[in-house]
């Protein structure tokens, strides 16, 4: 059921009511109105204040914080920085939880429910951290897969002009995991290995010029 | 309003495309309060039943009426029987028995659309690739996303749903199998691209705007070198004019996650199902991401 099809059945119940209204008694029914009273008073409270949180933010305010984005970047500074930001104070708890109560009472003191809810929604959107691979990135890829198209002399010939640091960019950017134990003849044999995989997969993976187009 | 029509495909089986559609959709709609139309193409109904319980999508979609397929029948019939109000689905059914993300709706697709391909070729082109955007294009524009879920091939429908999108977000599973589909998928959008553009004129072509990754592993060099060679295979495919600059590898990858594949039986999206696990965490990163691709942001 939704709630659309929840007001049809009050609203269909009210008119049946007000029809009958005048005509209806005895005690069973009198007490099923009873406690049909009890829970539209409840009903409406819930309803009511779910509205005014809605209006207010708040609503999304807390749905941010119960997020799964807030259980991965939500921290103590964060909430600092937030409440620094949105009502200009000082957050005083440091730990996690109880910072969240603080932070979530002092902006409802201040009713900046809208405008913390926004700074939240950016600092998530700035807390997951990219990974670029950095500037040299593609030049790198490029130059693994030309070591994957090259016969055996000339790829240790290439080899052999790069430092051990600049063989340990190369891996690490084309996805070759190493430790710090790993020797430079390991890694010349694992970037061999997976330079000559990606040229042939890149290369096999291309489309047959007999697709008919 | 201003609304992204994405078309999300693959002619690969099983490399997300529900998953991410169900879960970007409901994260969209939840955390950042955007209107989502999600429009389930596939004969396989995954969307539909993921968002719906069984009985209930089978009593909407009975024979069809509520359903994408009518779309396509109508089209094939020259009768518009298909009402976009009727067939809609407005939020999902919690536990409660009461519907959650109201901004979320969903056009559920019934098992009748795989009778469709075998007719479809009644109708001649263009006629096949704009039955979806004549019949509920002009109701895109109440939406700030609309997602079209397609089926694992480029027939009929997915051709429509392309044809009816502003771009294409691509799931991928990092292995060989689908580095070598990915590349056949790009010329083949490439060349629909040359097709529909007489009959989109002031519109955007379709062409690959994401490849998201699915089923990723951080154990061992394997996810990370398949990664590797899509990002090859990626910057290859636009120095040739298959692909164009603007298509990115969207970050995070979505990892392997147990609580995903239950959020299905309990016909919830993930963040509403278990919004502490890393599969909600992970969409919920994505989503971001996709916001700030598809409206500019960074």
């Amino acid at each position: 059921m939704n709630y659309s099809d929840l007001s049809s059945r009050l609203l269909h119940l009210g008119e049946r009511l007000a029809k009958h209204a005048g005509k209806i008694d005895g005690e069973t029914l009198g007490r099923s109105a009873r406690m049909l009273t009890a829970q539209l008073n409840a009903f409406e409270e819930d309803l009511e204040s779910y509205l005014a949180s809605r209006k207010s933010g708040e609503f999304l305010l807390e749905t941010l914080l119960r997020s799964p984005a807030a259980k991965r970047h939500l921290t103590v500074d964060m909430l600092k920085h937030g409440l620094r930001e949105v009502v200009g104070k000082r957050l005083k708890s440091d730990d996690l939880p109880a910072a969240k109560r603080e932070f979530i009472e002092l902006i409802h003191e201040f009713g900046k429910q809208n405008k913390a809810a926004e700074f939240l929604q950016e600092a998530f959107a700035d807390a997951f951290h990219v990974e670029s691979g950095g500037k040299d990135k593609l030049h790198l890829q490029r130059e693994f897969i030309s070591l994957g198209q090259l016969a055996d002399e000339e790829f240790a010939q290439e080899i052999g002009k790069r430092t051990f640091g600049e063989l340990r960019r190369v891996a690490s950017v084309n996805g070759i995991r190493f430790t710090d134990k790993t020797t430079k003849q390991r890694l010349t044999a694992l970037i061999r290995r997976y330079a000559q995989r990606a040229a042939f997969n890149i290369a096999a993976a291309r489309v047959p010029s007999h697709i008919e187009r | 309003m201003s609304s992204k029509v994405l078309a999300f495909i693959n002619f690969k089986g099983g490399v997300g495309k529900t998953a991410t559609v169900v879960n970007i959709g409901a994260t969209l709609a939840k955390l950042h309060e955007k209107k989502v139309l999600i429009v389930d193409l596939d004969p396989q109904s995954n969307s539909s039943v993921w968002l719906m319980r069984p009985d209930r999508w089978r009593e909407h979609v009975a024979k069809g009426r509520r359903s994408t397929f009518q779309i396509f029948d109508d089209a094939l019939h020259g009768k518009p029987r298909f009402n976009f109000e009727e067939a809609l689905v407005q939020g999902v059914v919690t536990w409660t028995g009461f519907t959650d993300l109201p901004r979320l709706h969903l056009l559920p697709a019934s098992v009748e659309l795989l009778r469709i391909e075998d007719r479809i070729h009644e109708l001649r082109a263009p006629a096949i690739y704009q039955i979806l955007d004549t019949a509920v294009g002009p109701h895109f524009k109440e939406y700030d996303y609309v997602l079209l879920d397609c089926p694992p091939n480029l027939y009929a429908t997915t051709k429509a749903a392309i044809f009816s999108a502003d771009s294409c977000v691509v799931p991928y599973v990092p292995d060989y199998l689908s580095l070598s589909g990915f590349q056949v998928l790009a010329e083949q959008i490439a060349e629909m691209r040359e097709k529909f553009a007489p009959y989109l004129p002031g519109r955007r072509k379709p062409n690959i705007a994401a490849v998201i990754v699915s089923h990723y592993r951080l154990a061992g060099n394997v996810f990370r070198l398949a990664v590797n060679e899509l990002e090859l295979s990626i910057s290859q495919l636009q120095e040739t004019g298959l692909l164009t600059n603007q298509a990115v590898l969207l970050q995070p990858y979505i990892r392997h996650c147990v609580r995903v594949a239950e959020s299905t039986s309990e016909h919830l999206p993930v963040i509403l199902y278990a919004p502490g696990s890393i599969g909600a965490q992970d969409y919920c990163d994505l989503t971001q991401r996709f916001i700030d691709l598809f409206e500019g942001k960074k």
